[in-house]
């Protein structure tokens, strides 16, 4: 299953970096009739302004992979920060960190990024910056738990026992232990920061003037391409959504299959 | 024990009320050009309305601590929300009719979505490691990784700009007149039927993942060993043991996803442009409709928190384990 979820995203990634050489046009130009049909010349056809789909898809990878990657990627650091913290010292860290967690996971995460997008004003910025803030709540309560299974390991105590500090202990003895569940974690956390980007640049809230699969949709919907039966528009974007949140939750899970043998199939 | 178990989640949903709503009030107060600013810009409002409209909605009062004390006694404490900007009626009754669409929606896609996802996933567990095993699964993944919106767009344009079905949208044909209740029903029922069908194949996929993981999971333990030991027949040990055990992390799931559809609403309702609270806290927030955002946030949360807290009661029935704080 990681074979294939590689697979995908090798491509994906590929096409993303060599989208300035591959792609036949440049994606904010005008080089044909608006809402053209797919034809040789322009083999996804052309959006509301005449701007070539094929090019806009190559280089809403850049944007979609890596708002996807920034997120999830911040959003696991400070999960991971949070939940060794809390589950190393445990008492009343622990009980204060575990308070905001569980408020934070009881919050309608999606209206609330939305109510936060909308006055932080739109742009990528603002749209990683909600995705972080309701999404490392999960990811801290795995590492908390993990952290507090291996802190009662021996060679924990031996480091206590010859002096190791509380900050020598977390950064050389837990985070190297938790490091391989994290690296799941991110990966998996990927596809869902790529799911909630797409949801809020189909909203509205990415910046307008840029390239993304989320925002494609955006336009297809504002700008009536039911009206022309733009399927050419409209089918790309998700297909390129949907093989890049898959090929992370694949990879995700073979990761997380293989840091943590007990999840093997029967 | 019971009594203090309740206790404290009933403090902790408040808290979260109070957070979220607390947020709500200051996020777009403390943002810069909102909502005042929106409201005085407007050139649609002529300026001694807007005026009057900040007066009348206590938006030239500072926001410390008159205007927060002010949300906190009418919003937080009576339950009043005030009048909506937009729609100049009383936000309440604005949210109230919007409401039922929204359950109707959602209550229907939860209850289809976990039946399928219930039934798929035992049947994942069955084969689990074989190939028909592999084949749902893999398709589940795949389900669950389409963003909601594009599944509702390519429906609309397949069922509705070409072969012209169902709607484009709404809840009821407009301006009908309905010979009787049933034609009423199959109106909504055909309203229904594209913004169910976008909604569903990402939940069932869903709860197919969580009954097959947590039945691969519970096969393994000592119970089921036993079971098999004394001779059971696959169908009731799979049946009666492990799916019977695997129910319970699905309906606290169930429970907390009211909260997660709740949110997804805003995209799927603003897609099938279907009247319920989803579309509607989209169209507040877009137009910086300030009583309204508070208000619809307030109802969205009551209803999540409240069918979290029946998740957390059917869990802790169900397994006496999180009474006595095992587990």
């Amino acid at each position: 299953m990681g074979a294939v979820g590689t697979a995908i995203l090798s491509v994906l990634v590929g096409l993303a970096i060599l989208a300035p050489v591959i792609a036949p046009y440049n994606p904010w130009k005008i080089v044909a009739e608006p809402f053209s049909p797919p034809s040789p010349e322009h083999p996804l056809g052309t959006n509301d302004m005449g701007q070539d789909l094929l090019s806009e898809l190559l280089y809403g990878a850049r944007i979609s992979l890596s708002v996807g990657f920034v997120a999830a990627a911040v959003a696991t650091l400070i999960g991971t920060f949070i939940g060794v913290t809390a589950g190393y010292f445990g008492g009343v860290v622990d009980k204060v960190v575990t308070g905001i967690m569980d408020t934070f996971l009881l919050m309608p995460a999606l209206p609330l990024m939305l109510v936060m997008a909308v006055f932080l004003g739109p742009g990528y910025f603002s749209i990683i910056l909600v995705i972080v803030i309701t999404s490392w709540p999960p990811i801290a309560r795995l590492v908390r738990s993990q952290t507090m299974s291996i802190k009662k390991r021996p060679y924990i105590e031996a480091a206590l026992a010859i002096g190791s500090s509380s900050l020598r202990i977390m950064f050389k003895h837990v985070i190297p232990n938790v490091a391989p569940l994290v690296m799941a974690l991110t990966i998996l956390r990927v596809g869902d920061a790529m799911i909630a980007e797409a949801a809020l640049s189909f909203l509205g809230l990415g910046d307008p003037t840029a390239k993304s699969w989320g925002a494609m949709l955006h336009w297809a919907f504002r700008t009536g391409a039911f009206s022309y039966g733009a399927w050419w528009w409209i089918v790309p974007p998700g297909v390129m959504i949907g093989l890049a949140v898959f090929g992370f939750a694949t990879l995700g899970y073979a990761l997380e299959e293989y840091v943590n043998p007990r999840l093997r199939s029967v | 024990m019971i009594g203090s178990f309740l206790l404290k989640k009933f403090v902790q949903k408040l808290a979260v009320l109070f957070i979220v709503m607390t947020l709500v009030f200051l996020i777009p107060r403390l943002a810069p050009g909102s909502p005042i600013d929106y409201l005085v810009e407007d050139p649609r409002i002529p300026g001694e309305v807007k005026e009057e409209l900040l007066r009348k909605f206590g938006l030239d009062r500072p926001i410390f601590p008159d205007q927060y004390l002010d949300f906190l006694r009418n919003v937080m404490l009576r339950g009043d929300f005030g009048y909506s900007f937009m729609y100049q009626r009383p936000v309440f009754d604005v949210i109230m009719e919007r409401l039922p669409w929204t359950i109707l929606l959602l209550g229907t896609a939860l209850a289809i979505s976990a039946t399928l996802g219930t039934f798929a996933g035992i049947f994942a567990a069955w084969f689990r490691g074989g190939k028909k095993d592999y084949v749902v699964t893999l398709t589940a993944l795949f389900l669950r990784s389409l963003p909601v919106f594009w599944t509702g767009m390519i429906l609309l344009l397949a069922f509705s700009y070409y072969l012209n079905i169902f709607p484009m949208g709404g809840a009821t044909t407009a301006g009908t007149e309905y010979s009787g209740f049933l034609d009423y029903v199959a109106d909504v029922l055909w309203h229904l039927t594209l913004p169910l069908l976008a909604i569903i194949p990402i939940f069932t996929a869903r709860y197919l993942l969580v009954m097959r993981n947590t039945m691969v999971d519970i096969i393994r333990e000592d119970f089921v060993i036993t079971a098999v030991a004394k001779g059971l027949e696959d169908r009731q040990v799979m049946l009666g043991h492990v799916a019977r055990n695997a129910l319970l992390p699905l309906t606290t799931m169930l429970a907390i996803d009211v909260g997660v559809m709740m949110g997804g609403a805003v995209i799927t309702e603003t897609v099938f442009s279907y009247p319920g609270v989803g579309s509607l806290i989209y169209d507040a927030v877009m137009n910086h409709d300030y009583p309204l955002i508070l208000g619809a946030f307030f109802i969205v949360s009551v209803v999540t928190l409240v069918a979290t807290t029946v998740a957390e009661l059917l869990y802790a029935f169900l397994d006496p384990r999180v009474r006595m704080g095992e587990a």
